[in-house]
């Protein structure tokens, strides 16, 4: 597109406006936590999967409670309600990182 | 780092309603910590917000710290608490050219209705009403449960400026055969399954209180909580009050996508609890608040001089009925009287409540339980549910005078 070209476009936006038009946006702050590093080899695998959508505070702040059903049924509702693509493979060892990293199977 | 303090950011914050003295304003970055296991938070300033207490940075779920409850009945807009539930929240709104499309297979008239016909078409109406958090309190729970961990931040109250969804429904020339209306909002699920969408029965949705709100303590509603238009269903627990509204739809079914089931289901039975570590036979979808009361004026673990007398507030509400009564307890329950209550702004509000007494040196264990016009009240022991919505235990502020 070519500088006049697109001036004209940027016209044609702003004259189908109504008067006064200003959309209102906002910039959110970066993430407040990463996911904890780990040997494991779902580490990378939650990497890839898990906080391309949400923040790693959904793992970091569950009870040190929380066991493994619990891991494997978030895994699986991402993939199932959600449509997150995570690979089936992958799936077990994500679970197996987070009830380690953040369950009741932490190292005490 | 330090808060954030644009000129736009002040006149917000100027422009709050109900503010007694200076706000509450917390350093951004500052540590704080819960009163559970694993409660260390981060405060942090997003748009149009002081520094809050983050449970989650992306998408946005922010809680309010408590003590900006005692300083007035009403909320601000930029300490309100925040909760989304899919990652693909709106960052740029447009509300001239944004629309609220009303359809469905049981309504006749189809239509879309622009913000100022929004404003302009229909008797504008305010109410003053809490908005609650379903989890609000999940991390006091015990046995703990799993899900968003938040102390009881999650909660405010404010005046919402709207129309009743009553009118705007009625221009669509709902049919005999309406069973529910769902609302949907801008906010996305970034792959397509699970969009944030919630349903009220007709009756409920025509009850004349239900409304879409476009201010909120006179200002324009935050982004965050819902610009430009959100839903307010008074008395309902906040999964309900859809934000930035786009969608409505008046169905001849029952409507049961994933947030309405099996997300914030409550045990189908009188007490909405089960015994800790089962499950429930039966459930139904949250509906209203219970009744909930909290001292704001002193925090569990202060120490007070002893001998002088000491003036304690706090704020009590329920789902509707209006607070009737309000009890206080300075020796952990053993014996009980009557506060003294304070302003009504309506009976969906927060409710104030003072009492005085002089603590002799030593424990106290202060505690005040809440009865609504109906009679209901709180229990003295936590009821307990898997999902961890509904908390509204008689609350232990245990205090040390010398």
């Amino acid at each position: 597109m070519t500088l006049h070209r697109i001036a004209l476009f940027v016209l044609a936006a702003a004259t189908a406006l109504p008067a006064g038009s200003a959309p209102k946006s906002i910039t959110l702050p970066p993430d407040g936590v990463q996911l904890k590093a780990s040997a494991l080899p779902g580490y990378a695998k939650a990497q890839a999967s898990c906080v391309a959508c949400h923040s790693a505070e959904y793992m970091q702040y569950q009870p040190p409670t929380a066991a493994r059903p619990y891991w494997d049924a978030m895994v699986k509702r991402m993939k199932t309600v959600f449509k997150a693509p995570v690979p089936d493979e992958d799936m077990p060892l994500i679970v197996d990182y987070l009830v380690k990293t953040y369950g009741n199977e932490q190292p005490k | 780092m330090s808060a954030p303090q644009s000129p736009r950011r002040r006149a917000l914050i100027a422009g709050g309603a109900g503010l007694l003295a200076a706000p509450t304003v917390l350093a951004q970055g500052t540590a704080f910590t819960h009163a559970f296991a694993n409660g260390g938070r981060r405060l942090v300033a997003y748009p149009e917000k002081r520094p809050l207490i983050v449970l989650t940075s992306r998408p946005p779920q922010l809680e309010t710290p408590f003590e900006i409850f005692n300083e007035g009945l009403i909320t601000p807009n930029d300490a309100f608490f925040v909760r989304y539930h899919n990652a693909g929240i709106p960052t740029a709104i447009d509300a001239d050219t944004h629309q609220i499309k009303i359809s469905g297979n049981a309504v006749g008239k189809p239509f879309a209705l622009s913000m100022a016909e929004l404003k302009s078409q229909f008797k504008p109406v305010e109410i003053t009403a809490v908005n609650q958090c379903s989890g609000n309190g999940r991390g006091l729970f015990n046995p703990r449960v799993t899900g968003g961990q938040l102390a009881n931040g999650a909660m405010g109250n404010a005046r919402w400026l709207g129309v009743p969804l009553k009118d705007v429904l009625a221009r669509a020339e709902p049919k005999n055969t309406a069973r529910q209306v769902t609302f949907n909002g801008l906010d996305e699920a970034l792959f397509g399954g699970g969009d944030f969408v919630k349903s009220l029965d007709v009756a409920h949705a025509m009850d004349g209180e239900v409304m879409l709100a476009w201010q909120m303590n006179g200002a324009d509603i935050p982004f965050l909580n819902g610009y430009p238009v959100k839903l307010i269903v008074p008395g309902w627990y906040g999964t309900y009050w859809v934000k930035h509204l786009s969608e409505i739809e008046v169905i001849d079914s029952v409507y049961e996508g994933f947030w309405m089931k099996p997300a914030y289901r409550i045990p189908d039975n009188d007490c909405a609890c089960v015994e800790p570590g089962t499950a429930p036979a039966a459930t139904r979808p949250i509906g209203r608040f219970n009744v909930r009361s909290f001292i704001t004026s002193v925090a569990d673990g202060a120490r007070v001089p002893a001998g002088a007398p000491l003036a304690v507030r706090g704020i009590a509400f329920d789902g509707g009925q209006g607070i009737r009564e309000v009890a206080f307890s300075t020796d952990g329950g053993a014996s009980w009287r009557g506060a003294t209550l304070g302003e009504d702004l309506g009976r969906y509000s927060f409710r104030e409540f003072r009492f005085g007494f002089t603590p002799a040196a030593g424990q106290h264990d202060l505690r005040v339980r809440a009865w609504n016009r109906s009679g209901q009240s709180q229990p003295m022991e936590a009821l307990w549910q898997p999902a961890g919505y509904m908390r509204n235990v008689v609350e232990s502020v245990r205090i040390t005078a010398a």
